[in-house]
């Protein structure tokens, strides 16, 4: 018998009873559709580790070591890229966390309404624009300010640290590449905490507001302790992003396969590299090696998102207890 | 509180005041963080306009790229990467759109909720894989030995566009209350009935806003296209069999030119799909706060 | 009476997004209905190619001229050797280019192609330092330790005693090469190795290498762009490419002592150094010996070459092409510094293309 609890979500709306083809047929067509996603992570597992294999049998665990991707010596490593990789998103993520939170900050607890409902849209507008877009703007407008302004004033002040150790001398660098992958995940983290600092409940907050706490210790008190989990997320959300992005960062980063500590010499990231050199590889190997950097990225980029979403999902659980 | 101190005292004490002084920083910080964001907006969308300005007139959308002709090239355009963007995504669209909404149909009224918990988690996760990954997969699926078609482009596109789709329709299918389902059964309509006639209509709008947001954001993915429908000719085409000019791809390609011109061109380029993506999300989101108004008041 | 005027404004408003959607599925559908009507014809009159960046100007022009005189459209994308081997290979084109001959690994993995030599020209090494004279003079030796990352200024000893004339400033050099799979660098790395053993044990050739030192950049038009941004940059590309982005060559010293320009009397030298085609139409005149015809030599000369499938649907229309482009297409090429192909080159071309069936 089918006694639906009124809370229960509409899947409990059962009807038992008689048969209705309708019913049936939607929820076949339905539960395919909704499989897809299961479906497509499968087969996109399956094809790229498949095609990685050859490269992945012949290095195995190595390539993950080596600093090297020579077509004629037949070897090929991924250590420069995943090295690249962790200093262009490690450092936009360094740049945009506070950056991020500030803007959530201002726009969730600060601002006056109608401030506001400008500048919210205007901060979710950033992450619009199209990753090739601002690839074109770091090539040709930003890539030029860092050699001639920015990066003497850093080289010049702060030189005597190892990431402003050289004098840059073209704008494809591994700085103009963070700066561009901190524009593209500042909305998406600051989008995240403004709705998680919106949704700390007001008692907490007026509670220590009617305590005396100034505004700012308000927010370190309680809108930070009750984030703190969903902050993680965000942050988590945001580094995948910034590690998965292909188009700007090859845009602008140089494509040189060594490592250096200097930020302002060019480098190269697993996504730029895939980007760059797949259209043309024209050796089996090559070709092989190429997909198993997109195997690393899709291994990065999945765990990093089943965390954040576990995250998510626990905070939202304990949360909706009241 | 000690008893020979006035109030007044309290706040002018030292304590009070270097309290009072962080949070004045902070808030100053916030202010600066948001203007920052703000500015950086302005400058790149500036720039974009400043420099792409110049490359807008009739032809630019008439006519198509000019060829690496040296001396003076007739006037060139991209109508082809309008065109050819327009179709891939429109491609994309009719894909996404239908699969998403029917897998948020699902997940939101049939599934049980253990399950719909662990089919969200791979939409979402899937959400997550980066651009490039999907393209070297689609290339890898489907492109090798058989050809680039930008019909396989627009599969790309979609597999990026499917969980947007799903999420923002599962969303908007939860707001719908369960009042009104329970009546609709309760008058003895079928299930499918309900669903269907009921309660999707009230979701339109959200539907909507969910699947222009998403498109908006699909419209100016490149890599995927990288490896799908990259081999392009210069000319008009509308051929789906067969790879189509795009306006990313446009823009990738003569952003790293050294012909000044080809640089106004990319900046045009760039200009029209700004434009575009921009024009698309402020309108999904106007339409979002009317919709989410409607619902709110019609409860 | 008001909440029926705003469920009317509503409908419009939905009408009017959702007519939006269906405008752009419908030009989507259009195109696909389009499509059976318009694949007879379009296919019918069209070709598609893609590789080589270093011949891609004269082929802009071949593309132009050809469809105009015979109405068949070419298509060409400048993706780099590479692309174009890989392309072939994976039948995405009915016509592949590179400047790389194929190793017997590639025409393997092609299965039924052959590559033959259809433009002839010079890799320019250009500069980007202003106030400095506009061709300054350069030997393999020091070439190569610049890529090597040995020699990092512009004021270094050896390149000032080469260039007396010249008071050269202090200033770092940024070599820029190829981040792609290039039949230049191929041509260019094929060079180094002739002129520096260091280069050749360290480094070697191929159309992709381990770069000592230096920034990447996409495409011959890619390494110019970098290079005109970039006071200091160094970079090779088709000559074609510096004369139309007026960026400075060096002179290169060849065997015989002399600093040649890559123009079509130091190309046309070169050319003389390979005459005996190998098993697979291939020609190498890298750094011609020395000797009274290669006194005018540029060291850094080669052909490219276009790839075609024994069989393929589009035979028909890619002979006569091939054949008008080692033909007649030649004509355009000495404005852009593309030397026409000799003889011998146009009578093996003609003997191969025989072999292309349907």
């Amino acid at each position: 018998m089918a006694t639906a609890t009124p809370s229960a979500g509409p899947a409990a709306l059962q009807r038992r009873g008689r048969f209705r083809p309708g019913d049936a047929i939607l929820y076949v067509v339905t539960l395919v559709a909704a499989l897809s996603g299961v479906v497509l992570l499968g087969l996109i597992a399956r094809e790229v580790l498949a095609d990685a294999w050859p490269a992945m049998h012949k290095f195995g665990f190595h390539f993950l070591t080596t600093t090297a991707w020579d077509q004629n010596k037949k070897l090929f490593g991924a250590e420069s890229f995943i090295f690249g990789t962790a200093v262009t998103s490690f450092g936009a993520l360094l740049l945009a966390t506070p950056i991020s939170i500030a803007i959530a900050l201002f726009l969730s607890e600060l601002a006056p309404r109608g401030i506001r409902a400008v500048v919210t849209p205007l901060v979710e507008m950033l992450a619009a624009v199209p990753s090739v877009v601002l690839g074109l703007w770091g090539i040709l407008v930003l890539g030029p300010f860092i050699v001639n302004t920015l990066a003497p004033a850093l080289h010049g002040t702060l030189g005597f640290l190892p990431i402003f150790s050289t004098k840059p001398s073209v704008g494809s660098n591994v700085f103009a590449a963070i700066l561009v992958l901190t524009i593209m995940i500042v909305p998406i983290i600051s989008s995240i905490c403004r709705e998680l600092f919106l949704g700390v409940p007001t008692e907490l907050k007026d509670g220590a507001l009617a305590l005396g706490a100034t505004r700012w210790e308000m927010i370190r008190g309680v809108v930070f302790p009750y984030a703190r989990a969903g902050i993680a997320a965000a942050l988590i959300l945001g580094l995948g992003r910034a590690v998965g992005e292909a188009i700007a960062v090859t845009q602008v980063i140089g494509n040189n396969v060594a490592i250096h500590w200097s930020l302002f010499e060019s480098g190269d990231t697993l996504a730029s590299r895939i980007a760059s050199q797949y259209q043309g590889a024209d050796t089996a190997l090559q070709v092989h090696s190429l997909v198993y950097l997109a195997v690393i990225l899709l291994v990065f980029s999945l765990v990093a998102n089943v965390l954040a979403q576990i995250i998510v999902r626990r905070v939202a659980g304990r949360h909706s207890v009241r | 509180m000690s008893t020979g101190a006035s109030t007044s005292d309290f706040f002018r004490s030292e304590r009070m005041r270097r309290r009072r002084a962080t949070n004045l920083l902070v808030e100053l910080l916030a202010v600066a963080a948001a203007l920052l964001a703000v500015a950086v907006l302005v400058i790149v969308v500036a720039s974009v306009a400043k420099r792409g300005a110049g490359a807008i007139n009739i032809d630019f959308f008439t006519k198509t790229p000019t060829l690496l002709t040296f001396g003076n090239p007739p006037p060139s355009g991209i109508a082809n990467a309008i065109i050819g963007t327009a179709i891939i995504v429109g491609i994309a669209v009719l894909m996404a759109l239908p699969i998403g909404i029917l897998a948020a149909i699902y997940l939101n009224e049939f599934a049980p909720k253990r399950l719909a918990n662990v089919l969200t988690l791979a939409l979402d996760v899937l959400n997550g894989v980066p651009a490039i990954v999907i393209g070297i997969f689609v290339f890898v699926f489907l492109v090798v030995g058989h050809g680039q078609t930008a019909i396989k482009g627009g599969f790309a596109l979609a597999i990026l566009m499917l969980p947007l789709v799903a999420r923002s329709t599962q969303e908007v299918l939860a707001l719908v209350p369960d009042s009104l389902r329970e009546a609709s059964l309760a008058l003895g309509a079928a299930k499918w009935r309900t669903t269907l006639s009921v309660v999707l209509p009230q979701t339109i709008g959200g539907i909507v806003t969910g699947a222009t947001l998403a498109t908006a954001r699909i419209a100016g993915e490149t890599a995927p296209l990288l490896f799908t429908t990259s081999l392009v000719g210069n000319d008009i085409s509308t051929d789906p069999s067969k790879p189509l000019a795009s306006l990313p791809l446009f823009i990738f390609n003569s952003a790293e030119q050294a012909d000044p011109k080809l640089h106004e061109q990319a900046w045009g380029a760039a200009l029209v799909l700004i434009a575009f993506v921009l024009v698309v999300s402020l309108l999904a989101r106007v339409f979002a706060l009317r919709s989410r108004r409607r619902l709110a008041g019609e409860r | 009476m008001k909440g029926l005027l705003q469920r009317n404004r509503k409908r419009h408003t939905l009408a009017a997004v959702a007519g939006l959607l269906v405008a752009i599925s419908a030009v989507a559908a259009v195109g696909v209905s389009g499509a059976q009507a318009r694949s007879t014809r379009s296919s019918a009159g069209e070709l598609s190619g893609a590789g080589a960046t270093f011949p891609a100007p004269l082929i802009a022009v071949w593309q132009q001229r050809y469809q105009q005189q015979k109405g068949v459209k070419v298509n060409y994308n400048a993706i780099g050797s590479g692309g174009g081997i890989a392309a072939i290979t994976n039948k995405t084109v009915d016509f592949g280019a590179s400047d790389a001959p194929l190793t017997p690994d590639q025409f393997n993995a092609c299965g039924g192609c052959v590559q033959i030599p259809w433009v002839l020209s010079a890799t320019s090494v250009m500069y980007n330092m202003p106030g400095i004279a506009m061709q300054l003079r350069i030997t393999g030796p020091v070439l190569a330790d610049i890529y090597l990352g040995k020699i990092t200024n512009w004021n270094d000893a050896r390149l000032q005693r080469l260039n007396k004339g010249e008071k050269l400033p202090d200033r770092k050099i940024t070599p820029v090469y190829r981040s792609d799979s290039s039949g230049t660098t191929f041509n260019f790395t094929s060079y180094l190795n002739t002129a520096s053993k260091a280069w050749k044990s360290r480094v070697g050739n191929g159309t992709n290498v381990n770069w000592p030192a230096g920034v990447g950049a996409r495409g011959s038009s890619g390494v110019s762009g970098v290079i005109s941004r970039t006071p200091g940059a160094i970079g090779y590309a088709d000559v074609a490419y510096a004369l139309n982005n007026h960026l400075a060559f060096f002179k290169i010293q060849n065997r015989s002592g002399r600093f040649a320009l890559p123009g079509l009397r130091g190309i046309k030298a070169a050319s003389l150094a390979d005459r005996k085609f190998s098993s697979t139409n291939a020609l190498s005149i890298v750094n011609p010996p020395k000797g009274r015809k290669f006194l005018n030599a540029y060291p850094i000369c080669t052909y490219s070459y276009v790839l075609l499938r024994l069989q393929s649907p589009k035979a028909a229309l890619l002979k006569p092409f091939v054949t008008w482009a080692v033909t007649q297409g030649q004509s355009y090429g000495p404005d852009l510094r593309f030397q026409p192909v000799p003889p011998y080159v146009v009578a093996r071309a003609k003997a191969t293309l025989k072999k292309i069936h349907a």
